[in-house]
């Protein structure tokens, strides 16, 4: 009986090759340019908006969505940053991922992060979002995050505490002010990678072929 | 031409400062939820911050002609009524329309927006906005009624249908309306309640129910052209009730400092009549529609039939 | 010959040849019945004046015609609306059979209408009144020619009951009074509630019926449903109309000549023209299929007009007279956009088919003006109406719960307004409905000329006010000046419309200059079924339009007053007749021998009591 680990999703080194296919993240933010269409200034003052008036998607994608309510309420007051809650994908700015997430999950993340509107941030809670922490061995769970979907910042813990989270924010806040945050544009340019490796893991795909028909 | 021009000065800073009076009153209303749930809260000029955010977004979708379109109906609804409202007590304040119309074009023209917004959020094709539309509907004829039965008492008792002549007689016998007929006062706050939407009444767009009904598909600059609308309302809505129960803004006499005198007087007042939905909304649960619609039916259409009453026989 | 006398031949011999020419070639019929009533139309504008009349002699009775600016603004809607819509129906008939049986009929309906408003005796007014009962009638059953459903009888024996009270009421004027003339009649106090209450309230049956006021509505919905859109049109718009042409005429008049007795008549009117005002509403706002939602919303629209009229005040009786136009103007309108859906899609029915918005954009404006104007927000000319009836119930009648009870009906109104605009047009579209086209043109222009009668008269309401100022001094009233732009009540408030209107226009174009120019590149236009529906797609052939129980929390916060079912007591008390005709009908055994014993009883009853009964 071996004991061989089952590491669908992890593809092995020969994989690599014979896939030729670069699993390296596309869209980070670390060492972004700033793009120069607006002058700077109104730029700096756009994004002092765009940092202090988060709307977050009220979407608990898995079990680390119970920080949430902590973080939002008296205790620990996430709202005195400007962070609120959001309905839906049209209003909201911020996309948590909770931890674990399944594939059947996953398509549905995927659909609502391409129904929001730029700019865009996704902030991934908990360690299965980073290596697929607890869940690693699991046949429906991912392991890594970022093939799939771009990520601005990652909170690790397994669950972060909301002292993390509010952590987390602030980082993003700070993202937000040198303009490295927001990847919607870097999504939409490499779209394909992005597909493929989705396709890869989805096994029921249904989406339309446009982009955000 | 000096007195068109004028008068598009009197339009543009009188809707200005109904659009920051009304965002401050929304900053304030988070405020006053934080502390009161003993936390700090956001910033009072946490709403001019949203706007922004909103209106910079880089990319806007919309759904089709009439969801494009929806949020001018609000804005136009909003500024509309604003234009026919004294703000300061006459000769004070620019005039803009005041004396072009009376309350009974008020109250139709008061729900211009939400037939406007019903359009938009109808064609956008999502079962909660249609959902969300119909339980507004829904609750507007429960709080009309009251409403409607205060101001034909307030009509009745001073035959007028201005609410010049009504600030005017506040004036000049220095009896705020209030006490004059209080019962229209509680039959109009309490359909307040429902005008407002604040808990209660908010069934119409709550988040968790009904992914925020009519404004769930609205996002980026046309959820910003709704909230700026939502708060001139807000204000528009505040200063129609300070005019007609509180005697409107005093009157300290012409010149700089009594116009900012007069202003500051309205915007106390104002923010006291908010305090009241503001404070119910903070501790009470949500009604079902059919409750809700119950509820106006119910105790604020006795008051107003009595204000009525009292109209005619005393 | 006389004018007046002549556009009735026209429309007559019209009828007759238009039936006849549909056996020669099916093509002509829609051209000659459009042919006839353009030219009488037109004969009727250019040359008919004020104060034509025309008298002749029927054996004994004197009948006289003639026209005086009532009977003109009346002629407005019979002639302007029916006009419009035979030119509707050219393209709306196309295709189907017997056209000419429906177009006869229509041009009958026609005549009886014009003849009933130019009938200035009685006898003429109920013989014109039957040509046009029956010709409706005729059109009532189209659809279902081979097997009379219960709507057509319905519509029948109302109107049977309605006319035969005309007819008792106009047979006791005569012998009280001694005269046909209405005027006559009318000056000699035929109308007065303290003497002879019965002619008034018998006249009230008959215009009543045809006016739909509660309780004697139930024809309404049914047959406005069931008729063809384009005949509907012209029934809710204008024949609705001779009811209140009728009750303008006996009762308004009235109200100015004589006084004693007059409030407990006006509150008799005008609370029942209120609760048919909330409970037409109440009714609408559950309908499923568009046709029935505009049936009951025609029922309540002539319910504020019954108001008006029951006040008998100069704003009141304006504000009647005003909506009598406006409503024949928006619920033509909305008739036609209705026929034109159906036309175009198959069905009305709201649960089956919606988002026809982007394929049918010129029947949604001219949908959505209508609405707006039916819901009666500024600026279009729907407000004006309810400023007038309001104003008149606040200022002059001093009716204040009557007021309420209007305005509860007008915000409940809204609904209904939003219910058909959404139902048809919003929400995602229906597989079947890819291929459905935009109506034809010849559709589209009686539409879009109605719906511009509903804009100008938001802006310039003096157009409609001016003739009808006209036509309520012909009626009795003092003169009245009327603004062109603003309205004024007695209290000296005014409201400007013009300056409203301008406003309004000028913050919806810089509104939606911003809107659309700021950020333009990028606001990108998707599809109704790109919805936030927690990340969920669509299956292919999935619609989900929230069409179902659409105000149900509505329905149950209103239950009570859902429970009166004014259909059920209709037919229970015609059960109720019918029992005790019943009853009655075995006197009639057939047996010879029992019919022996009846005649030898009554033989016996008069000897035994022949010093009773012959003293």
């Amino acid at each position: 009986m071996s004991n061989k680990i089952n590491t669908i999703g992890i593809p092995t080194e020969e994989e690599i090759k014979k896939a030729q296919i670069d699993f390296s993240p596309r869209c980070t933010s670390a060492g972004r340019v700033n793009d120069k269409e607006t002058q700077k200034m109104v730029e700096y003052i756009l994004n002092f908006a765009r940092k202090h008036s988060l709307f977050v998607l009220a979407y608990g994608t898995g079990c680390g969505a119970i920080e949430i309510p902590a973080t939002m309420t008296s205790r620990y007051d996430a709202e005195r940053f400007g962070i609120r809650g959001a309905a839906t994908p049209r209003q909201a700015d911020v996309l948590l991922i909770t931890g674990y997430l399944s594939t059947k999950t996953l398509k549905r993340v995927i659909r609502v992060y391409e129904q929001m509107q730029d700019p865009k941030y996704v902030i991934a809670f908990g360690s299965c979002t980073i290596n697929g922490g607890m869940y690693f061995d699991s046949y429906n769970t991912i392991k890594a995050l970022d093939r799939y979907l771009p990520v601005d910042v990652y909170i690790a813990g397994c669950m972060p505490r909301p002292e993390s989270v509010i952590k987390g924010f602030i980082k993003l806040q700070e993202l937000i002010k040198d303009g490295n945050a927001g990847n919607g544009e870097c999504y939409r340019d490499n779209l394909d990678w992005y597909r493929t490796n989705q396709q890869k893991i989805i096994k029921n795909w249904d989406f339309p072929d446009k982009y955000n028909w | 031409m000096e007195g068109i021009g004028f008068e598009i000065l009197g339009a543009l800073l009188t809707t200005i400062l109904a659009f920051v009076v009304g965002m401050f009153f929304g900053g304030l209303n988070r405020k006053i939820t934080a502390r009161t749930q003993n936390r700090v809260g956001p910033p009072v000029y946490q709403n001019f911050i949203d706007l922004m955010k909103l209106q910079a977004k880089r990319t806007n979708i919309a759904h089709g002609f009439m969801g494009h379109v929806a949020p001018i109906w609000i804005i136009i609804a909003a500024t509309t009524v604003l234009m026919f409202i004294p703000i300061l007590h006459d000769g004070l304040w620019f005039r803009n329309l005041t004396f072009r119309g009376d309350l009974i074009f008020l109250l139709y023209m008061m729900v211009f927006g939400s037939l406007g917004m019903a359009l938009g959020a109808g064609q956008s094709g999502n079962p909660n906005s249609a959902i969300g539309v119909s339980r507004g509907l829904s609750q507007m004829v429960g709080f009309e009624i009251p409403f409607v039965l205060a101001l034909v008492s307030l009509m009745i008792q001073f035959q007028t249908t201005s609410i010049q002549d009504l600030m005017a007689y506040q004036h000049e016998t220095g009896q705020w309306i209030i006490f004059a007929n209080p019962f229209a006062f509680l039959a109009t706050i309490l359909s307040y309640l429902g005008m407002f939407r604040y808990s209660p009444f908010d069934i119409v767009g709550a988040p968790a129910e009904l992914a925020s009904g009519p404004i769930s598909e609205f996002g980026g600059k046309y959820l910003g052209t709704v909230m700026t609308g939502g708060s001139i309302f807000t204000f528009v809505k505040l200063v129609l009730m300070v005019d007609i129960f509180f005697g409107g803004a005093g009157n300290f006499g012409t010149g700089f400092w009594g116009v900012v005198a007069g202003l500051v007087e309205l915007v106390v007042k104002t923010f006291i009549v908010y305090l009241i939905p503001v404070f119910i909304g903070l501790v009470s649960p949500r009604f079902r529609t059919e409750q809700a619609i119950r509820f106006f039916w119910k105790w604020p259409t006795v008051f107003g039939v009595i204000a009525v009453l009292w109209a005619v026989f005393l | 010959m006389n004018t007046l006398t002549i556009i009735l031949l026209i429309l007559t011999i019209g009828a007759a040849f238009t039936y006849f020419i549909n056996a020669v070639n099916h093509k002509l019929t829609a051209i000659s019945a459009f042919v006839t009533i353009t030219i009488a139309t037109g004969y009727f504008f250019g040359l008919a004046e004020l104060g034509d009349q025309f008298k002749f002699a029927l054996g004994d009775f004197s009948m006289q015609w003639g026209l005086n600016a009532f009977s003109y603004y009346f002629i407005y809607i019979v002639l302007g609306l029916s006009w419009l819509a035979l030119l509707y129906s050219i393209a709306y008939m196309e295709g189907k059979a017997r056209l000419g049986y429906y177009y006869g009929a229509f041009l009958l309906t026609i005549a009886g209408m014009f003849g009933v408003v130019i009938s200035q005796d009685f006898i003429s007014l109920f013989i014109f009144w039957e040509i046009m009962t029956w010709a409706s009638f005729l059109l009532v059953i189209y659809n279902y020619y081979y097997n009379i459903k219960t709507e057509g009888m319905k519509y029948m024996i109302f109107s049977a009951i309605g006319a035969y009270a005309m007819l008792t009421a106009i047979v006791f004027i005569h012998h009280y009074y001694g005269t046909f003339l209405i005027g006559e009649a009318l000056s000699k106090g035929a109308f007065s509630f303290n003497q002879h209450i019965f002619i008034p309230i018998f006249l009230l049956l008959g215009f009543g019926i045809k006016a739909a006021v509660m309780p004697f509505h139930v024809w309404a919905p049914g047959a406005y449903a069931k008729t063809p859109m384009s005949f509907t049109a012209v029934f809710s718009g204008a024949l609705s109309k001779m009811g209140i042409f009728g009750i303008a005429l006996v009762f308004s008049t009235y109200y100015i000549t004589h006084n004693a007795g007059g409030f407990i008549a006006s509150q008799i009117l005008a609370w029942m023209g209120g609760i048919t005002a909330v409970m037409g509403t109440i009714y609408a706002l559950i309908q499923t299929d568009a046709k029935r939602l505009l049936a009951y919303s025609s029922v309540a629209q002539l319910g504020y007009i019954v108001v008006g009229l029951s006040t008998g005040t100069k704003l009141g009786i304006m504000a009647a007279l005003y909506l009598a136009v406006l409503h024949a103007a928006f619920k033509g309108a909305l008739f036609m956009v209705a026929g034109a859906v159906e036309k175009q899609a198959g069905t009305t029915d709201m649960t089956k088919i919606s988002g026809l918005i982007k394929r049918m954009p010129w029947t949604f404006l001219v949908a959505l003006i209508s609405i707006i104007t039916l819901a009666g927000v500024p600026p279009l000319g729907g407000f004006v109406g309810k400023w007038l009836i309001y104003e008149a119930l606040i200022t002059e009648s001093n009716n204040y719960f009557l007021a309420i009870v209007i305005f509860f009906s007008s915000t409940a109104a809204f609904l209904y307004s939003y219910r058909f605009l959404f139902g048809l047009f919003l929400g995602q579209e229906e597989e079947e409905t890819k291929d459905v086209k935009e109506a034809p043109v010849t559709m589209l222009i009686p539409m879009l000329m109605l719906s511009f009668v509903s804009i100008i008269t938001g802006v310039m309401p003096g157009l409609v006010f001016n003739p009808a100022a006209k036509a309520m001094n012909a009626l009795g009233f003092a003169d009245t000046n009327w603004d062109m732009t603003s309205l004024s009540n007695i209290w000296g408030n005014t409201t400007d419309l013009s300056l409203i209107g301008i406003f309004i226009i000028i913050v919806f174009i810089l509104g939606f200059a911003v809107l659309t120019l700021k950020g333009r590149k990028k606001t990108k236009s998707v599809g109704t079924k790109d919805i936030s529906s927690s990340g969920e797609l669509w299956k292919e052939g999935e619609n989900w339009t929230f069409q179902q129980d659409f105000f149900k929390p509505f329905q149950r916060a209103a239950a009570p007053l859902y429970k009166f079912d004014m259909d059920k007591i209709w037919s229970d008390m015609g059960n109720a007749l019918e029992a005790f005709f019943g009853f009655f009908r075995k006197v009639y055994t057939g047996n010879g021998q029992t019919y022996a014993i009846y005649v030898i009883a009554f033989l016996a009853i008069l000897l035994i009591f022949k010093d009773y009964i012959f003293n």
